[in-house]
């Protein structure tokens, strides 16, 4: 494996913890929201923050480009403030954070609706504001479903394809991630480089995979415990 | 007259269910009586704050929690009251000086009275799933303590504790309420933890309020709460006499002379006070003149009727027991009436089984 | 209660100075210059580029791909430098939609089509109507890539469009057609001669006469939102004798353009 090959695995990892850290206050904030409220409207956000899992990709990234594009109002406010996205590292980035978030909500959610309800009405009863009650107890008590969750997110979008396709172009040094170079390769008859690159890719998703199963393990026997 | 302790006048919408409670409560222990489903723990969450919809005023000594009319709702961290819940609910990720420590306000002075009183400094270094469930409530009120709360608020504390343990965390109750004056509302399905703990009751039903009053007056009268009768009409002050382990017995002495044989309270100390329960049903009557040979009961006394009346399908007969020795109430069935011939002024024998009195 | 709160925003900060403010100290530089280029120049642009970074002090980024891909992607706000495309309707929805200045166009290139087949295939086409004993047929996509619109339209002409449409195979691009042969997946594809020449492991059957397809032009061009000084540079070099030997080396013919 060559200098080039290297580059675009750091990329792709560097892509992919880079679209991790951009869901994970939000991803989190939404668990906590739908793991607690029960009001109107839940149903609706939920499926809504879900559609990515189910959407095919290309779709997911053909509406980012519909939103983004420079030919659209909001991608050309932002060009005219110098502000690029569309087929730029920025747009790999998105596009893997979109199709990741609702692993990351979903799993979270899970490990909040495993905390007792109560614990964190029992924390405001004794002087701790929303946050305070937040940090210093539901998410103490859920963080390892967070990071299994953390975890799941960053290995999807190691392996983004469809979206990142649409919506960052494959363009070589600039927004080739393991996926698309795989693609590519295959494509113009590379294959000898492709078998390579997706060797890593498998490698890479095996570990990230792995994590989670130790992590989701090691709830158990916690969850056991109490 | 001092100023109410705590002003309610709340109410509650929520789908399927309406609570709404006026009243107002005095400084120290209130207990809270009354069937499932009517209100008791909605009311409770209601005024920490933890409860959505709720409208109308609360009044906690000087500050107002709430009030819908000026547009006053104070967040469940500004409102300072303390919630002890029926399972403790102690954080499992801190161990037990974590979670005594938990309260913003906790300052050092308060937690350590708050450990103090509750006794659970050998047990501070503990992890919470290391504790039995008496001291699980020990520790979740020194957790609400060391806030400094201007209210206490109970849900059962003693319900998931066994018979016997429920004993020992009764004087720690107590030490609370001698020790920190505030104002403490207690749900309770206990008889006698009401009456051992309690200077003022309150009896809520169907989310509403059904009565309110002094513990021993309310539990004389048969207050025909929804389904459930929370009627004890025989209510008895006494102290410890001696212990009898293997006789299994317990003598007590009520303040008017009455000798009382119960089951065994060994842990109870000679001298202490004790109060007794005994429902009327519980209270055998036997017609025959001479002295009933040869049954189980240990309590057995001569007593003259001086109330007879009919009570809906039953009759209640109401038997002094001699000059200054008090009286008891019995409840028995038309056709016993008829079969013993009891009339007012019939001299009968009132028998209780040691097992009928409940101590509190 | 109060540390919670700054905990919160602190994480906050952490995360969106992550995100954004690090990964922008790898933005592009200003002497990184990107070209999207039709996959047919993909050789000849990648050794003229290696010799103008040797003489300008600029690196040159290639996106290689289907010319109808590209110009969509640039059309949608892909921030390329130079734009060279294997026909000219791409280029003029460029320059239709304001992203191309007439005055910087150039005509570049013209090429010829050439049906190949494996290098280790019995299948012998030597006049079009043989392409009937062909099971597959790869071409770039003919609704939208140049060179199957080209190959199409060459079809067309020719009465075999009808019959050999159900058994084209429509890649992304030409070079994925030369791929599709050279794995086996096509008996046959319609590329350009210049692809075929590139790959030992296909087999020319025949060329297809200039006369009979359409114009094959590469126009080329800098995009009016390009910043940078070097993309001028670049295009007049394509158009250098260096950079068309090059070019005819490899099987293009070059044109007299500007």
């Amino acid at each position: 494996m060559g200098l080039e090959e290297i580059r675009i695995v750091a990329f792709t990892v560097e892509m992919a913890l880079l679209a991790t850290a951009l869901v994970l206050v939000p991803g989190v904030a939404a668990a906590f929201f739908l793991a607690r409220y029960r009001g109107p409207g839940k149903g609706a956000l939920d499926t809504v923050l879900s559609l990515p899992l189910v959407l095919p990709p290309t779709v997911v990234g053909f509406l980012l480009l519909e939103l983004l594009g420079r030919n659209r109002p909001l991608g050309a406010w932002l060009a005219q403030h110098g502000i690029e996205i569309v087929f730029t590292w920025k747009a790999v980035v998105l596009a893997t954070a979109v199709m990741s978030f609702p692993l990351l909500v979903r799993s979270a959610r899970t490990a909040f609706e495993e905390v007792d309800p109560r614990l964190v009405g029992l924390a405001r009863t004794l002087g701790a504001g929303p946050f305070a009650a937040f940090f210093r107890v539901a998410l103490p008590l859920a963080w390892r479903g967070v990071l299994a969750g953390a975890v799941l997110a960053f290995s999807r979008a190691l392996g983004e394809f469809g979206a990142t396709i649409m919506i960052a172009g494959n363009i070589p040094g600039r927004t080739q991630t393991l996926a698309l170079a795989i693609f590519h390769d295959v494509q113009v008859g590379r294959d000898d480089r492709a078998v390579g690159l997706a060797a890593v890719t498998v490698g890479l998703a095996f570990a990230a995979l792995w994590t989670t199963e130790w992590i989701a393990v090691r709830r158990r026997l916690r969850r056991d415990e109490t | 007259m001092t100023a109410p302790a705590v002003e309610i006048d709340l109410t509650l919408s929520a789908p399927g269910f309406v609570l709404r409670v006026a009243t107002r409560i005095p400084n120290g222990v209130t207990a809270v009586m009354g069937p499932s489903g009517a209100g008791k723990t909605s009311l409770l969450e209601a005024m920490a704050g933890l409860r959505r919809g709720v409208r109308g005023r609360l009044v906690l000594g000087s500050q107002v929690a709430l009030d819908s009319a000026r547009g006053i709702n104070l967040a469940p961290e500004r409102r300072r009251v303390g919630y002890v819940p029926q399972d403790a609910g102690l954080f499992p990720h801190l161990s037990v000086l974590g979670n005594v420590r938990f309260g913003a306000r906790a300052d050092a002075a308060a937690v350590d009275a708050a450990i103090d009183t509750l006794e659970i400094r050998p047990l501070l270094a503990r992890s919470t799933l290391a504790l039995s469930g008496g001291e699980r409530q020990r520790v979740a009120l020194a957790r609400a303590l060391a806030t400094q709360p201007r209210l206490l608020l109970l849900d059962e504390p003693m319900a998931a504790l066994d018979p016997g343990l429920r004993d020992r965390v009764l004087p720690w109750l107590l030490r609370v309420r001698d020790e920190w004056a505030l104002p403490c509302l207690y749900v309770t399905h206990n008889v006698g933890e009401a009456l051992a703990v309690a200077s003022h009751m309150v009896v809520l039903d169907n989310g509403g309020l059904e009565a309110e009053g002094d513990p021993r007056s309310l539990l004389s009268a048969p207050v025909v709460v929804g389904e459930a009768q929370a009627g004890i009409e025989n209510i008895l002050s006494a102290r410890i006499v001696a212990h009898d382990a293997t006789g299994g017995t317990t003598r007590v002495r009520t303040d008017a002379g009455l000798d009382v044989s119960v089951t065994l309270a060994a842990d109870r100390p000679v001298g202490a006070p004790v109060t007794l329960a005994v429902r009327a049903e519980d209270v055998l009557v036997c017609g025959a003149p001479a002295f009933p040979e040869g049954i189980s009961a240990r309590n057995v006394y001569p007593s003259s009727i001086v109330m007879l009346e009919r009570t809906g399908p039953d009759v209640t007969l109401r038997g002094s027991l001699g000059e200054d020795r008090g009286e008891l109430l019995a409840r028995v069935t038309p056709a016993a009436v008829t079969a013993l011939s009891l009339a007012v002024g019939k001299t009968v024998w009132l028998a209780i089984k040691s097992h009928s009195i409940r101590l509190g | 209660m109060r540390c919670a709160r700054l905990a919160a925003a602190l994480l906050l900060a952490v995360v969106a100075v992550t995100a954004t403010s690090v990964r922008s100290a790898a933005d592009p530089p200003p002497r990184e210059l990107l070209v999207f280029a039709a996959a047919s120049l993909t050789d000849a642009l990648v050794e003229i580029g290696a010799a103008f970074e040797g003489r300008e002090d600029v690196r040159v980024l290639f996106s290689f791909g289907g010319s109808n891909a590209l110009a969509r992607q640039v059309l949608a706000g892909a921030p390329a430098d130079l734009f060279v495309s294997a026909n000219l309707d791409r280029m003029d929805e460029l320059e239709r939609a304001g992203l191309v200045r007439p005055e910087d166009r150039v005509e570049l290139l013209s090429n010829r089509l050439a049906v190949v087949v494996s290098a280790r295939s019995t299948l012998s086409v030597s006049s079009p109507v043989d392409l009937e004993r062909a099971r597959r047929l790869a071409l770039g996509d003919p609704e939208a890539v140049p060179a199957g619109i080209y190959a199409r339209r060459w079809l067309e002409a020719r009465g075999l469009w009808a019959g050999l449409r159900e058994r084209v195979i429509p890649t992304l691009d030409v070079r994925a057609a030369l791929g599709a042969v050279e794995s086996g997946s096509a008996d046959a594809a319609i590329v350009y001669r210049t692809d075929a020449a590139l790959s030992g492991r296909v087999r020319v059957e025949f060329e297809i006469p200039p006369e009979q397809t359409p114009g094959i032009v590469y126009p080329a061009s800098v995009l009016a939102s390009s910043t940078s000084v070097h993309a001028r540079l670049f295009l007049i070099y394509l158009q250098s004798r260096e950079a068309h030997a090059v070019f005819t080396r490899l099987g293009f013919e070059p044109l007299e353009g500007s």
